[in-house]
This record gives structure tokens, C-alpha cells and sequence, in this order.
């Protein structure tokens, strides 16, 4: 299992149009992928490959989530994920 | 083959009559109809569920391939979306196990599920992501679409001459069975005052509606539909069946004859009337011109706007309207601004209150009719308005929407004619301080005459309670003319009530002398309006008000224009 840390730089934060890519992005990889993020005390979770989960976790221009992938191919998930993300 | 001819009851709704093979479309599930299901019925229940799923996915794939096509990335992008709900754990699975734990039919659990996202979403900050469940209630809708019409025959294998025969047939099918023919329609369901009798109207289908013996009609019979009687005939005979061979063939003539006129729509007296078209699609506009049409008084945009379930963009909806405006040449084309019925929705979200809850498509939709107003001679007209301060609201995002446009260096002409439609009470009350406002107005007398009596018009079993022959009417009527005239503002009425010769007589009366009805009526309405003595129907004005109920109404009305007394009282 990997996790790794990253501020979301898509000036409209993860809205409909960057979850899309996110979505269609997770859909390469094998392993399970889940987006961490901490509100206001608050930690909230989202599977990666579901778009209305990520909608909700409403993560906006310079917010923090954790990214955390496990199987065979998290090294790799994650690295895209976040580079990703980075935007 | 020894059964006799047998001749089931039911209403008019669109006349004209047709021989044909009946189809039988499955009764579609009622959006609201939530069922407990038993747990043999499970599995089939989640395979109609996945199937529709399916559907839709396929629907979305098809209407990305031609948006790409077009251009348009931003609305490719909305689909992508929508597609990805459909591939959701969060959404799908959720219903599948709903179906499966709570043993309910797969409407029932698509609504909770989507009822609980929708909570979710309500409570999040930020605007935008709020509105995404917008996304939502749009897949769902398509969703509970494919699940109710899974039924309805494979489209291409209707016969020529399809009779299309069902307990409720909602607009939009017949909307999507559009391109076929369809010689006629039976339901059980449904008055003459639905979407679905407007749009088949429109179409020109002869349909009877409220037929309790359906079961008589077996799939593939050949059955007669006289939606001028309000008939529907089961194995008719030789004799019957030349009848209305000939019948469709005097129609066919007089349609011709109504339409070769070319000199404009008087009373027998001379008096001018201005008669004009309702249409629902844009492909009408050419039919409207043909059969000299005056001008469209009516575009029900909603129906275009919502083709293929999904919402085009300002640049798509541009190129669209300016296309309507090119074909109908120097003919005024009055656009309602989308109206979506009660059919879907609460009233709490009809026309101009849908418009201003979901401003985007507003704004898109009036940003193209001011761009594509330098093709032709367009009006906009406001649907279902009920307080000033709604009309006001509307009016500054259409001052908005043009200041942006002139920011964009857009080209577009500044005197496009804004008009309100009258169609709730209030409006009727008040509608010498909405005429001060804009400059024309609409009189939608469908809407009007059911709020007026409190009953929806989709349900039969009130239908005998709406009159347009109602004393309430005809004061409210009168109301109308008055407040119309002092304001100055020219008034056309294109509700039914201008569609039939006896309540059309009335409008006469009462003052107006601008109509406009559907293109299935045009004809006739044309001939009538020729036959009636516009003075001697004025001087009518006194004494029809003074009259206490609806059928003294009616009965005076029809003998000064020289129709026999109505036979249903």
C-alpha cells in the first residue's frame, strides 16, 4: 500500500470536468485506489473510480487529499494520480 | 375470424380518421408507481434494471459520436460524465442491492438512491458542485425513460400503418416515434388538454383517449380510429371499411382546398382575424408556411431543446433557431422559452420558474434567440408567469444576457419583441401591469382554464369539469380583453379554446381577434372563422355574460354560428 499527499492545483478544484479524467485516469490500474480528505476535523473517502463519490468529497483549488493505492500496480497509480492532481 | 364488428367509446382528442394494425405498447410504469416485488421477481427485476442501464449507455455513446462530430467538446465533456454515473458502484450497485434487501421494483430504487446523493450534494458549499445533481436527475430521468418504455415495440418494425394502442403513451414517445408513420393512437389514459393529445395534434394523428376496453384490441387487428367521433372500431366490415376509405380521402381534399387559399383570414363581415400556427418542432415551420400561415404564435422550444435528452449550447441551439428563422422567410416566430410540463415536474418548476432555477440553460437558450434574430422576425415569449416580481427577474437576465452579447461583439437585433405568456390566474389579474413591461402579450387558455377550476389535466376523471363555456371564463375573458386593450399591447390567444369553431366563436365575442392554433387545426379553423359574422358575435357579448352556467353558454354560442347543440351536456 502506498499513500502519498497532494494539494489539487486544477484552478476549479476536482470538479466535474478534472473527476471525469480522474475516473477514466484510475480506470488503467489494477489496484484499489481511494482519495482522503481531511475538513474541518472531518475525513472523508471517495473510491476513485466512482464520479459522484469524488463530486461529493467537494475538493476545491489548493486543498489537500491523500491518495492511497494498493495491488500491483500502486508505484505507478499513485504517481500518475498525483501528477495528475498537480494539474 | 368469426368475431363481429364492435365500436368501443372514448373521447376526441385529435381528429381525423385512420385504418390500420393495431400495436399494443406494454402500459409503461408510472414514474410515481412504487412496487413491492416477490422474491422470485428479484433477479429479472435487476436484469430490467441493467438493461436499461445499458440503454442509456448506448443512447449517451450514440449522441456523443454526433456531438463530436459537430464540435462541441463542452456538451461531449457532460456526457462523458453521465456515462461515468452509469458506471458508478455508488449509484448502481446501490440500487441493485436496494432491489435485492427491500424487494422493490427498480424505480422505486433508483429514486431512493437518488434521493439520498441528492441529500448528499445539497449539503456541500460550494454552488457549483451543487449543481451537478442536476447530472444526476438527468440519468435518472433517462434511466426511469428506458426502464417504462423497455416495452414499447423495436421502432423499426412498426407497420406502415401502425395504430399505436396503450394504456398511457407518454409525449416523449411519440415524440421519439416522430420520424415513423403513425396512423392513429388509442389510450386509456389521458385527456384532450395532455401533452400527449397536443403533440399528437401537432402530428396530425387521429387519437381517442379514454378507452376502458382495451383488452378488446388484440395486437395486429385491424381497427378503425375516428377521433372526430371519439370512436374506435374492432374488426369493422367491408362496408365500414369503405366508409372511412372515402372519409379519409374527402379529408385529404379539404386539407388541400383549406391550404390553396392564399387571401388572408376574415369573417364573413370582413373583419380581419389573425390567425397563426402553434408548432412543437422545428420541422413544422415549413408546414406552417405552406399552409399560409400568418405567423407561428407559438414554438413550444422545450421539445427541440431536450432532443435526444440532451442540452445543447448556445453556439448548436444558435445555428437551430436561426435555421427555423430562415425557413419560415418574413412569418413572425414567436419562441416560448422552454416550459417543461407538469408531466415531469412539480408546478413549482414550470416555464418561467425552471428558467430562472436553472439559469445556464436560460441564458443559453435566450443568448442564441437574440443571435439568430438577425435571420428572421422573432418574438420571445415568457411561459408561466405569476408575480411581476418573477416577470422583472427575467426581463434584467435578458437585459443581461443582451449586455454580454454586445461585450462579445455578437451581432444581434436590440428590438426583439418580449412577450408573457397568460396562463396562471394571477397573471390574468394583473395582466395590464405585465403588458406595461413588454410588448406583447400570449393568452394560453389551457393552463388558464384548468387553474381556474382547480383540476389537472392530464386526469379524466375531472375532465368534465373544465369548460372555456365556464361564466368564470368568460368574465376572467373579459377581464383580460379590457386590461389587454387599455395597455395597448397587442393580445393573441393560441390556447385549444382557439382551436375548436364553439369556444374559437366565443374568443370573437369577448373581443379578441388574434389566434393562433395547431397546424392540424389551421384548416379547419380557417373555414370556420370564414362562416362566422363578426358584429353579430360582438353584440352577443352582453347577454352571454349575463348567462349562469356553462352549458346556456355553449348552446347560444353554437346556434349563432350555426352548429348543432353540443350532444355531450
Amino acid at each position: 500500500m502506498i499513500e502519498r499527499q497532494i494539494a489539487i492545483g486544477h484552478r476549479m478544484g476536482l470538479h466535474a470536468r478534472a473527476a471525469a479524467k480522474l475516473v477514466q485516469l484510475t480506470r488503467r490500474y489494477e489496484s484499489e485506489i481511494v482519495l482522503f480528505r481531511n475538513e474541518g476535523g472531518n475525513n472523508r473517502e471517495a473510491d476513485a473510480r466512482s464520479i459522484l463519490a469524488i463530486l461529493l468529497l467537494a475538493a476545491g483549488h489548493g486543498s489537500t487529499v491523500a491518495v492511497r493505492a494498493s495491488g500491483k500496480d500502486e508505484a505507478e497509480a499513485v504517481d500518475c494520480i498525483c501528477e495528475y492532481l498537480k494539474g | 375470424m368469426t368475431s363481429s364488428e364492435r365500436t368501443l367509446h372514448g373521447i376526441t382528442v385529435s381528429s381525423g380518421s385512420a385504418v390500420g394494425h393495431a400495436v399494443r405498447a406494454f402500459d409503461p410504469l408510472f414514474i410515481s408507481l412504487n412496487l413491492r416485488i416477490s422474491p422470485e421477481e428479484v433477479a429479472s427485476e435487476i436484469a430490467r434494471f441493467r438493461e436499461s442501464v445499458e440503454k442509456s449507455s448506448a443512447q449517451l455513446r450514440r449522441m456523443q459520436a454526433q456531438l463530436k462530430r459537430r464540435n462541441a467538446e463542452e456538451s461531449s465533456f457532460l456526457i462523458d460524465a453521465h456515462l461515468l454515473i452509469l458506471q458508478d458502484r455508488l449509484f448502481v450497485d446501490r440500487i441493485i442491492a436496494k432491489v435485492e434487501s427491500d424487494r422493490i421494483n427498480a424505480e422505486w430504487a433508483i429514486q431512493q438512491v437518488t434521493e439520498d446523493l441528492c441529500e448528499a450534494y445539497d449539503r456541500l458549499e460550494d454552488d457549483y458542485l451543487r449543481e451537478r445533481r442536476g447530472d444526476l436527475d438527468d440519468i435518472v430521468r433517462r434511466l426511469l425513460h428506458n426502464l417504462q418504455s423497455k416495452h414499447m415495440p423495436p421502432v423499426r418494425k412498426l407497420p406502415y400503418d401502425a395504430i399505436i394502442v396503450g394504456r398511457s403513451i407518454p409525449a416523449s414517445a411519440l415524440f421519439e416515434l416522430r420520424s415513423r408513420h403513425i396512423a392513429g393512437l388509442v389510450t386509456e389514459t389521458g385527456s384532450s388538454l395532455s401533452h400527449t393529445a397536443i403533440m399528437a395534434r401537432s402530428m396530425e394523428i387521429p387519437t381517442v383517449m379514454g378507452v376502458h376496453d382495451l383488452p378488446e384490441i388484440p395486437s395486429g387487428a385491424l381497427i378503425v380510429v375516428d377521433g372526430s367521433e371519439g370512436i374506435v372500431i374492432v374488426s369493422p366490415t367491408k362496408e365500414t371499411l369503405s366508409r372511412y376509405g372515402e372519409i379519409a380521402t374527402r379529408e385529404k381534399k379539404s386539407k388541400r382546398l383549406a391550404a390553396s387559399g392564399a387571401k388572408p383570414c376574415a369573417t364573413e363581415d370582413g373583419v380581419r382575424i389573425s390567425l397563426g400556427a402553434n408548432i412543437n418542432f422545428s420541422e413544422e415551420v415549413q408546414a406552417a408556411s405552406e399552409c399560409n400561415s400568418e405567423f407561428i404564435g407559438l414554438y413550444r422550444t422545450e421539445f427541440d431543446f431536450f432532443r435526444e435528452g440532451g442540452r445543447p449550447d448556445e453556439n448548436a441551439l444558435t445555428a437551430d433557431y436561426a435555421l427555423v428563422l430562415k425557413t419560415s422567410k418574413s412569418m413572425p416566430v414567436t419562441f416560448r422559452t422552454i416550459d417543461v410540463g407538469t408531466e415531469l415536474n412539480s408546478l413549482a418548476t414550470r416555464g418561467l420558474r425552471f428558467c430562472l432555477e436553472n439559469q445556464d440553460l436560460f441564458r443559453a437558450q435566450l443568448g442564441a434567440l437574440f443571435r439568430a434574430s438577425v435571420k428572421g422576425n422573432a418574438r420571445i415569449l415568457l411561459p408561466f408567469v405569476s408575480s411581476i416580481e418573477n416577470l422583472d427577474e427575467a426581463l434584467e437576465i435578458i437585459s443581461d444576457v443582451k449586455r454580454n452579447l454586445s461585450r462579445r461583439k455578437e451581432p444581434f437585433s436590440t428590438g426583439v419583441p418580449i412577450g408573457v405568456m397568460i396562463e396562471t390566474p394571477a397573471a390574468a389579474h394583473t395582466c395590464d401591469l405585465m403588458a406595461e413591461r413588454v410588448d406583447f402579450l400570449c393568452l394560453g387558455t389551457n393552463d388558464l382554464i384548468q387553474y381556474y377550476f382547480a383540476i389537472d389535466r392530464s386526469d379524466q376523471s375531472a375532465a368534465h369539469l373544465y369548460s372555456p363555456f365556464h361564466p368564470a371564463i368568460l368574465r376572467c375573458l373579459h377581464l383580460i380583453y379590457m386590461l389587454s386593450l387599455q395597455s395597448g399591447k397587442p393580445l393573441t390567444v393560441c390556447g385549444e379554446m382557439a382551436a375548436d369553431p364553439a369556444s374559437a366563436a366565443v374568443l370573437l365575442v369577448m373581443g379578441f381577434t388574434s389566434l393562433s392554433v395547431s397546424l392540424g387545426a389551421y384548416p379547419r379553423m380557417r373555414h370556420a372563422i370564414a362562416s362566422m359574422n363578426h358584429e353579430k358575435l360582438r353584440e352577443l357579448s352582453g347577454q352571454l355574460l349575463g348567462l349562469k352556467n356553462s352549458a346556456d353558454v355553449e348552446s347560444m354560442v353554437r346556434s349563432s354560428i350555426g352548429l348543432v347543440p353540443s350532444h355531450h351536456s
